[in-house]
């Protein structure tokens, strides 16, 4: 498991990571999410130890980490790192021996990889030449070359076709069923609301939200939907919510008061109120989307 | 909470050796720069041929005298092959004065000889060749000197003996001495040519990496300061056996040339600038890759490695303006020692002692730019957001 504890980071006055603390267990996915600015790669480059920290403590295995263990640590960095000139076999090998494996060992590793991308007849082109999905299979063969013990992946995402995202996907949940804890961050709310077990979210250098998908979801309010036969104008009446639409026969309404189990009287106050007045033909716990959350942490 | 089964690998051993290998196959492979290098190598054998096959050849020159100057001009014609073998000397008998600077000004002559009031004087046109002169004045001054010891009694044969060996070491002094210095500037070149050439390329290099942000995924794989001793020792071998491999080929050019004779005496000196070299390179590399490591983008490069490619171009240029007591200071000074100490080596100016002096002062500074370059480098490496200054990159923190 990879801790941060208080990381701070400050450029000249201006602090870009604030007192930043959040888990990235081992075998889940871990989401990093926040806005432009919201200091996801100066955290991502301080775990990585390419920035020092101005305070707090970056820690593996719970213990202080070391180089040795960042240098098994698979890293991605947010603008693509490769040589655009260089062949991409030679490219991966290179890497491979930096990591410490043998010329030959990081060959095969690299031959499997780039065959398992289906990119096996390409090995002897240059990176420039690869499309860019392409070279984000790359990227990513790269950081997994020497079967990293933790990933650290900036953006792994973007760019990528939908296809390319599944198999991206696919290695990833790979890595984790290893054990490896994943943290990786993305614009792309839905696809982190998708893939992964946890969430850390990240505004003005602060972290404001970190928990799974579903403890994130709790905390957003509870909505109704509520679908009758006939018009259900009458929601605006009952006490103890607020109506976010009406329209026509179906309405979506919001507990103001979930706190005090107020959740479960609305719920029985619309169905009753309902029945009374016809047939309910849906009563449904609505949850909010994921961005509907992160819009309003992050307000 | 599982703990992941990596099988541990253990860190690559003293990986600046594959940065090294790194640069230099990236060199070594790239078509620009072996054809570059092919190109160079054919400009110097051709020149070098040029030379041997123009030695082979003599060039005649016409005396116009007068009847005052007649017998000595044909003496000229006799004697000058003999002291230059590339010079022949034909006669034509001029009425007066007038009529020989008629034949200058219509080219059928290249000199006038006349009698001055203590010798002779040449006339040209436009220039009198300087080997001409030299073997002119050789001759007169036998012919005269065979004269002046008839005159004190003293034997002919005796008194030509001992002036030719004495009028062969003179010419032979000054051949020798053009030829080191010849090859001083040829060294200073090879020098500022490697020095900026090579520099720029490992500059480029470091600003290349930068811009892909790979450096991030080295950084965290190997030590900043391996990357930096990789990418330095990477080009400097390159720019070291580059620049051996023209001066190999030049030397054994030379040797098919009269010149192979000097070779000797310019050894110590072709020493010399191999060890100024190799340290001079490194002293240098080291601020090339500084100003590479400030720069975001190549459009950068122009700005932060600008002060560089004049300090060279100062080094160059020192190596023939400086002279006397400034060339002295400046063959002990860091990086002038560079390519100053060894000139003076080849020109037999310096002392024994004085390049050793000279290569540890210079070692000194190697030294302490690596130190200075590597906190530069490091914490100008991972800035890159535009251009970053030697003053922002000493004081940022890492």
């Amino acid at each position: 498991m990879i801790e941060t504890r208080g990381l701070v980071r400050r450029f000249g006055e201006h602090v870009a990571v604030d007192d930043v603390s959040f888990d990235v267990p081992g075998g889940l996915l871990t989401g990093f999410v926040g806005g432009n600015g919201a200091g996801k790669t100066t955290t991502m480059r301080m775990i990585m130890g390419l920035l020092a920290l101005s305070a707090g403590e970056v820690r593996w295995q719970g213990r202080p980490i070391t180089a040795a263990d960042r240098r098994r640590f698979g890293y991605m960095p947010e603008e693509r790192g490769l040589y655009p000139k260089q062949k991409i076999l030679d490219q991966l090998v290179y890497l491979g021996e930096l990591s410490g494996l043998t010329a030959s060992a990081a060959r095969d590793s690299a031959a499997a990889s780039l065959e398992r991308f289906g990119l096996t007849d390409r090995a002897g082109d240059r990176v420039e030449k690869l499309s860019l999905g392409n070279q984000q299979r790359v990227q990513i063969i790269a950081a997994l070359l020497n079967q990293p013990q933790a990933l650290i992946l900036d953006e792994p995402f973007s760019g990528l076709d939908p296809a390319a995202v599944d198999s991206m996907v696919d290695l990833l949940r790979e890595e984790t069923a290893r054990g490896v804890p994943v943290l990786f961050s993305s614009h792309q709310l839905d696809l982190v609301e998708r893939l992964c077990d946890r969430i850390v979210v990240l505004r003005a250098g602060r972290v404001v939200v970190e928990g799974t998908v579903e403890e994130l979801r709790a905390r957003g309010p509870e909505r109704l939907r509520l679908v009758t036969d006939g018009d259900a104008g009458w929601v605006r009446d009952v006490a103890g919510l607020d109506v976010v639409a009406v329209d026509g026969p179906e309405a979506l309404v919001q507990v103001t008061a979930p706190d005090e189990g107020g959740a479960d009287a609305v719920r029985r106050v619309l169905l009753t109120e309902g029945l009374a007045r016809g047939e309910v033909r849906e009563l449904a716990v609505v949850r909010a989307p994921l961005s509907e959350i992160y819009r309003e942490v992050t307000a | 909470m599982s703990s992941p089964t990596t099988p541990t690998t253990p860190p690559a051993r003293r990986p600046w050796r594959l940065v090294a290998r790194r640069e230099v196959v990236t060199r070594l492979t790239d078509k620009s720069f072996l054809i570059g290098t092919a190109i160079t190598l054919v400009l110097l054998v051709g020149f070098l041929g040029w030379t041997a096959w123009s030695e082979g050849r003599s060039d005649t020159y016409t005396v116009a005298a007068t009847a005052d100057g007649l017998a000595t001009a044909e003496l000229l014609e006799e004697a000058v092959p003999g002291v230059d073998d590339g010079i022949e000397v034909e006669v034509l008998e001029v009425d007066s004065d007038d009529a020989g600077v008629a034949a200058l000004e219509d080219e059928d002559a290249d000199v006038l000889l006349r009698p001055a009031d203590d010798g002779w004087t040449l006339v040209g046109d436009e220039e009198v060749d300087d080997d001409l002169a030299l073997a002119v004045e050789t001759v007169v001054r036998t012919t005269a000197l065979t004269a002046n010891a008839e005159a004190a009694g003293t034997s002919l044969e005796e008194l030509q003996r001992g002036s030719t060996v004495d009028t062969e070491l003179l010419e032979g002094d000054a051949e020798r001495q053009d030829f080191a210095e010849a090859m001083g500037v040829l060294l200073a070149f090879l020098f500022y040519f490697a020095a900026l050439g090579f520099g720029y390329t490992l500059s480029g290099s470091i600003v290349e990496e930068k811009a892909n942000r790979i450096v991030e995924i080295i950084t965290t794989k190997i030590p900043v300061r391996q990357l930096l001793i990789g990418k330095i020792a990477g080009n400097t071998l390159l720019a070291l056996g580059q620049t051996a491999l023209i001066v190999g080929v030049g030397l054994v050019g030379i040797t098919f040339t009269d010149y192979s004779s000097f070779l000797g005496d310019v050894s110590a000196g072709v020493g010399w600038f191999a060890a100024f070299f190799l340290v001079g390179f490194t002293f240098i590399a080291c601020w090339w890759a500084v100003a590479g490591a400030l720069a975001s983008r190549a459009e950068d490069l122009q700005t932060t490695a600008t002060p560089l490619s004049f300090l060279i171009m100062a080094v160059f240029f020192g190596a023939f303006l400086f002279e006397g007591v400034v060339q002295t200071i400046a063959s002990y000074v860091p990086p002038f020692s560079i390519v100053l100490m060894p000139i003076r080596v080849l020109n037999g100016d310096a002392a024994a002692w004085e390049p050793v002096v000279a290569l540890l002062l210079l070692g000194a500074a190697m030294a302490a730019t690596v130190v200075l370059a590597e906190r530069l480098y490091r914490r100008a490496l991972l800035q890159t957001q535009g251009r970053v200054t030697l003053k922002q990159a000493w004081t940022a923190a890492d």
